[in-house]
C-alpha cells in the first residue's frame, strides 16, 4: 500500500527493535529485549491507561444505565457480544464504527478488541494452561494438519519463566494433557465442584481441577494477593491479576532502554533498499492523524493474530505482492478459534448453603482437561482431537424464581446451588478458514480492513455434540438435577482465542514463521503472537503465546550479540 | 477487619507507584480523557431521585401504570419494594435510549395488561382493587400447558404469559440493580470480603 505525506525525520533514530503491540505478548517482548540491552521502540494503537480509571469497586447502582448504556449499543455493537465490554469500561474496547472488518454473508466471526495500553491483557479471561506434546505433535499421531516445530520441551523453561514472573494459581495433577507448572498456591473450590471432582473421577476416571488462574492468591513479584472482589475486567487496583501495562511494560520502561509510542496506529512495515530487510514501520497519530515512521533494526509484530497479518497484507511489495513475507502462500491462512457453545447445567438439590451477597468472589472456575482422543484413552470414533471444561458449582441468588410478589422476593434470597460446565474445543487448522484485505472498506485511519472468513467444521461439531451430552453425564454423576444440555457451535470469534495466519514450520513452503517465529523470507521481521500458532490445541492460548514470544526474544537477542541482525 | 484494613493500605501503596508517570514517553500530544463516565468517577446514583423528575419516555397514564404494576411485583415487606427503588424511573431513563422496537414491545405488554383489565373488569390496570389486580396478575404469572386429557402435555402458546415476563424482567432488573435492591440481598457496601475459604467437608460429605 502507498501511503502519501511520510513524515521523514533526519535525525530519526534506529531503534534495535521495533515492537509492534502493548498487551501480553509485545509487554513481554519490550521486557526481555529492553532488559536484555537492545533499543526498544514499543508501539500502542491507542491511550495510555491508569489505574485511577479502575472501576472494579464501583457498584451497577452508580452507572447511570446500570450497564445498559447506549453508548455501548452504539458504539461497540460488535464488541457489546464479549461480557467484559460493559458500561464501566467499555472505552478500552475499539469503537466499532471506526474498526470495521467485513465477513463473508453467512459466516459471521465476531472480533474483540481492545486498543489501549496492555490491550486485552487488562480483560483477559486469565486461565493459563500449558500445551503438551499431544498438542505439538498432535498431527503425527492422527494425521491432521501439521506438527509445530517445536516441542514441549522446547517450550517448558519459557513457561517456567513466565509462570513464574506472572503468578499463576493452580493445582499440579500429573495429568498427561495438561503439565503441570510453577504454580502460586491453588484458590479453593465449592463444595458443590468437590463433589464433582470426587465423582467424576470414580465414575470416569477424568481430572477435575481448579481453574490455573493469573491472579495471585499470594504476594508477588511486587504485586499483592487477590482480594476476592470479583470483577476483575474492570482493573485491578492491587494489580493482582496479570496484566501488561502494570509488569512487563512497567519493567520495560523502567530498564531505560524503551521508548513507549502511545496512539500509534500501525499500517504497514517498511522494507529497506536491501532485499528481504525490514526497515522499521510506518503508523498513523491515532489523533492528530499524522504518518509517522520509526525504524528498527528488528521488526516484531504482537498486535494480536489478526491485527499482525493485517500488517503484514497491507506491506505487499512488488517481491511479496500477496502480503510481506507471504512466499508460502500462507499468510492470513489457517486461522482457528477455539469452538465454544456446549455444556450443561444444573441443580445441586442437596445442596443448602444460602446465597450471600457477603461472600468472597472467587475469579476462577474449575477446569477438567481433555480426556478424548488422549495417549491412554481409546481413539474416538467420532471426532479427532477433543475439548476440556470450564465451569463451577455454588450458591446464587435464584433470579429466576417464578411468581411475583412477596414469595417471589422471598424466594430469590433462598437462593439456588447451580453447576454448570462450558467446553472449549480444538478448532482445526484448514486452509479455508482464512483472512485477506477488503479492498473496499478502510478504518478511520485510512487503512485498509480485513475480510475474515471462518466457520466451525464438521470436526468441531462433532466434538461440541459429544461435549453437551458428556457435560450431562458428570453433571448427573454429581448429583444435578433438572440438567439443561446445551450442544451448539458458536460463531467463530466467541472464545476470543484467534490463533494461525502466519504459523510457524520447518517448510518455507508451508509456513510463515520459522520455529523462533522469525519470518522465512525476511530475517529481521518477527511475529510473535498466537498469529504463529500451528494448531490450536484446547487449551487457553495466552500462557502459550507469552512462552512463545520469550523464547523467541531469546533467540533475538542471541542473534543480536552474535551480529547477526 | 484487620485483614481489610491491610487490604486498603496495599492499595495505597500499589496506586501510587503506578501512578508514577510513565517512562521514557514519546509523545505529548494532549489526549482527551476517552473514559467512560464511571472511569471519570461519575456517580450516577442520585440522578432519578431529583426533585421535579419527569418521565423521559413514558407517558404520565403508563408511568402510574408501571409504578402499581412494580409495587405489586416487588412490594415491601420489612424491606422496601420496588415503589421505593424508583424502578419506574429507571425503565422509563433505558426505554427512552432503546430501539424503537423495544420500546414498542414494552408498550405492547403494558398494553396487554390493560386490555386484559378493560376485558375482564372494565377500568384500566392501575384503578382496580388490589384484589382484581391480583386476579388479574395471578392468571398470567404461570406458563400454560395442554391439558393433558388428550395426551398432550405441551406449553401451549401463552401471550399473557410472555407478557408479563416481559414486564417482570424489566421490573426485577431495575429493583435489584438499584441501591435498595443491593441491600435487599444483603450486601453491607464492602468491595473485600477476604478469602475465599470453599469446601473443608471430609470426602463424600458435602453440602
Amino acid at each position: 500500500m502507498s501511503m502519501n505525506h511520510t513524515a521523514q525525520d533526519a535525525l530519526q533514530q534506529t531503534y534495535d527493535a521495533v515492537v509492534v503491540g502493548s498487551g501480553a505478548t509485545g509487554g513481554w517482548a519490550a521486557k526481555q529485549l529492553a532488559e536484555a540491552g537492545l533499543k526498544v521502540a514499543l508501539l500502542e494503537a491507542g491511550r495510555a491507561v491508569s489505574p485511577k480509571e479502575f472501576t472494579e469497586h464501583m457498584p451497577a447502582f452508580k452507572l447511570k444505565y446500570r450497564d445498559h448504556s447506549p453508548e455501548v449499543v452504539r458504539t461497540r455493537p460488535i464488541q457489546k457480544q464479549c461480557y467484559a465490554c460493559m458500561e464501566y469500561n467499555y472505552e478500552w474496547f475499539v469503537n466499532d464504527l471506526e474498526n470495521p472488518y467485513s465477513t463473508p454473508p453467512g459466516k459471521p466471526f465476531t472480533w474483540q478488541r481492545l486498543r489501549v495500553l496492555g490491550g486485552r491483557s487488562l480483560v483477559w479471561g486469565r486461565q493459563s494452561y500449558r500445551l503438551s506434546d499431544s498438542d505439538f505433535k498432535a498431527a503425527r499421531r492422527d494425521g491432521y494438519g501439521d506438527d509445530w516445530p517445536i516441542s514441549y520441551g522446547d517450550l517448558a523453561p519459557y513457561y517456567d519463566i513466565v509462570e513464574r514472573y506472572v503468578g499463576i494459581s493452580g493445582a499440579a495433577e500429573g495429568n498427561e494433557m495438561l503439565p503441570d507448572g510453577q504454580f502460586l498456591p491453588p484458590m479453593k473450590m465449592s463444595c458443590g465442584e468437590v463433589q464433582l471432582r470426587e465423582r467424576v473421577k470414580a465414575k470416569f476416571g477424568h481430572t477435575v481441577t481448579i481453574g490455573r488462574a493469573a491472579v495471585l492468591t499470594q504476594n508477588h513479584n511486587g504485586r499483592l494477593a487477590c482480594h476476592y472482589c470479583g470483577p476483575c475486567e474492570r482493573g485491578c487496583i492491587t494489580f493482582s491479576y496479570f496484566s501488561s501495562p502494570f509488569t512487563t511494560v512497567k519493567d520495560a520502561l523502567s530498564s531505560g532502554n524503551c521508548t513507549l509510542f502511545t496512539n500509534a496506529v500501525v499500517s504497514h512495515v517498511n522494507m529497506d533498499t536491501e532485499p528481504n530487510k525490514a526497515r522499521g514501520v510506518t503508523y498513523v497519530d491515532r489523533l492528530t492523524r499524522q504518518v509517522k515512521e520509526v525504524r528498527g533494526k528488528a521488526v516484531i509484530l504482537c498486535a494480536q493474530a489478526l491485527e499482525s497479518t493485517r500488517i503484514l497484507l497491507n506491506s505487499s511489495t512488488r517481491e511479496y505482492p500477496n502480503g510481506l513475507a507471504n512466499s508460502s502462500g500462507a499468510l492470513g491462512r489457517y486461522l482457528m478459534d477455539h469452538v465454544v457453545g456446549a455444556g450443561a447445567s444444573g441443580r445441586l438439590p442437596d445442596f443448602k448453603t444460602l446465597p450471600d451477597a457477603n461472600e468472597p468472589q472467587r475469579p476462577n472456575g474449575i477446569y477438567i482437561p481433555r480426556f478424548r482422543n488422549t495417549p491412554s484413552s481409546n481413539k474416538h470414533s467420532g471426532f479427532i482431537r477433543g475439548y476440556g471444561y470450564q465451569g463451577g458449582a455454588g450458591a446464587g441468588f435464584n433470579f429466576s424464581a417464578e411468581g411475583y410478589g412477596a414469595s417471589f422476593k422471598k424466594a430469590v434470597k433462598e437462593g439456588v446451588y447451580e453447576i454448570s460446565l462450558g467446553a472449549f474445543g480444538e478448532s482445526l487448522a484448514r486452509w479455508d478458514n482464512y483472512c485477506e484485505i477488503d479492498r473496499d472498506l478502510k478504518d478511520a485511519w485510512g487503512i485498509p480492513a480485513l475480510r475474515i472468513c471462518m466457520t466451525h467444521g464438521d470436526n468441531e461439531a462433532a466434538l461440541m455434540e459429544d461435549a453437551g451430552a458428556t457435560a450431562a453425564e458428570m453433571l448427573e454423576a454429581a448429583g444435578a438435577k433438572d440438567i439443561r444440555v446445551q450442544a451448539r457451535v458458536e460463531m467463530p470469534g466467541m472464545a476470543i482465542h484467534e490463533l494461525g495466519t502466519a504459523r510457524m514450520g520447518n517448510d518455507p513452503k508451508k509456513s510463515v514463521l520459522n520455529a523462533f517465529n522469525q519470518a522465512h523470507d525476511v530475517k529481521n521481521l518477527f511475529v510473535m503472537d498466537g498469529a504463529s500458532f500451528v494448531s490450536s490445541a484446547c487449551q487457553n492460548p495466552t500462557l502459550t503465546m507469552m512462552a512463545v514470544t520469550v523464547r523467541a526474544c531469546a533467540h533475538l537477542i542471541d542473534r543480536f550479540r552474535r551480529s547477526e541482525i | 477487619m484487620k485483614r481489610r484494613e491491610l487490604i486498603r493500605a496495599g492499595f495505597l501503596t500499589g496506586a501510587a507507584a503506578a501512578l508514577r508517570p510513565p517512562l521514557g514517553t514519546a509523545q505529548s500530544a494532549a489526549v482527551p480523557s476517552e473514559l467512560t463516565p464511571a472511569q471519570s468517577g461519575v456517580d450516577a446514583s442520585k440522578d432519578l431521585a431529583a426533585p421535579g423528575w419527569k418521565p423521559l419516555f413514558l407517558d404520565e397514564h403508563q408511568n402510574e401504570t408501571l409504578i402499581v404494576l412494580s409495587d405489586l411485583m416487588i412490594p415491601a415487606t420489612d424491606t422496601p419494594g420496588a415503589k421505593e427503588a424508583l424502578v419506574n424511573r429507571y425503565i422509563d431513563l433505558v426505554l427512552a435510549a432503546e430501539t424503537h422496537e423495544r420500546q414498542q414491545g414494552f408498550l405492547n405488554s403494558l398494553g396487554y395488561l390493560d386490555g386484559e383489565s378493560m376485558r375482564r373488569f372494565k377500568a384500566a390496570f392501575r384503578y382496580l382493587s388490589r384484589e382484581d389486580q391480583d386476579v388479574l396478575l395471578h392468571a398470567l404469572a404461570y406458563p400454560r400447558n395442554a391439558s393433558g386429557w388428550t395426551g398432550e402435555r405441551d406449553a401451549v402458546p401463552d401471550t399473557g404469559h410472555a407478557h408479563f415476563e416481559a414486564l417482570k424482567q424489566r421490573i426485577m432488573t431495575a429493583y435489584y440493580s438499584s441501591q435498595i435492591g443491593e441491600r435487599e440481598l444483603g450486601w453491607d457496601g464492602a468491595f473485600a470480603h477476604g478469602s475465599y475459604e470453599g469446601c473443608d467437608h471430609p470426602k463424600g460429605n458435602h453440602k
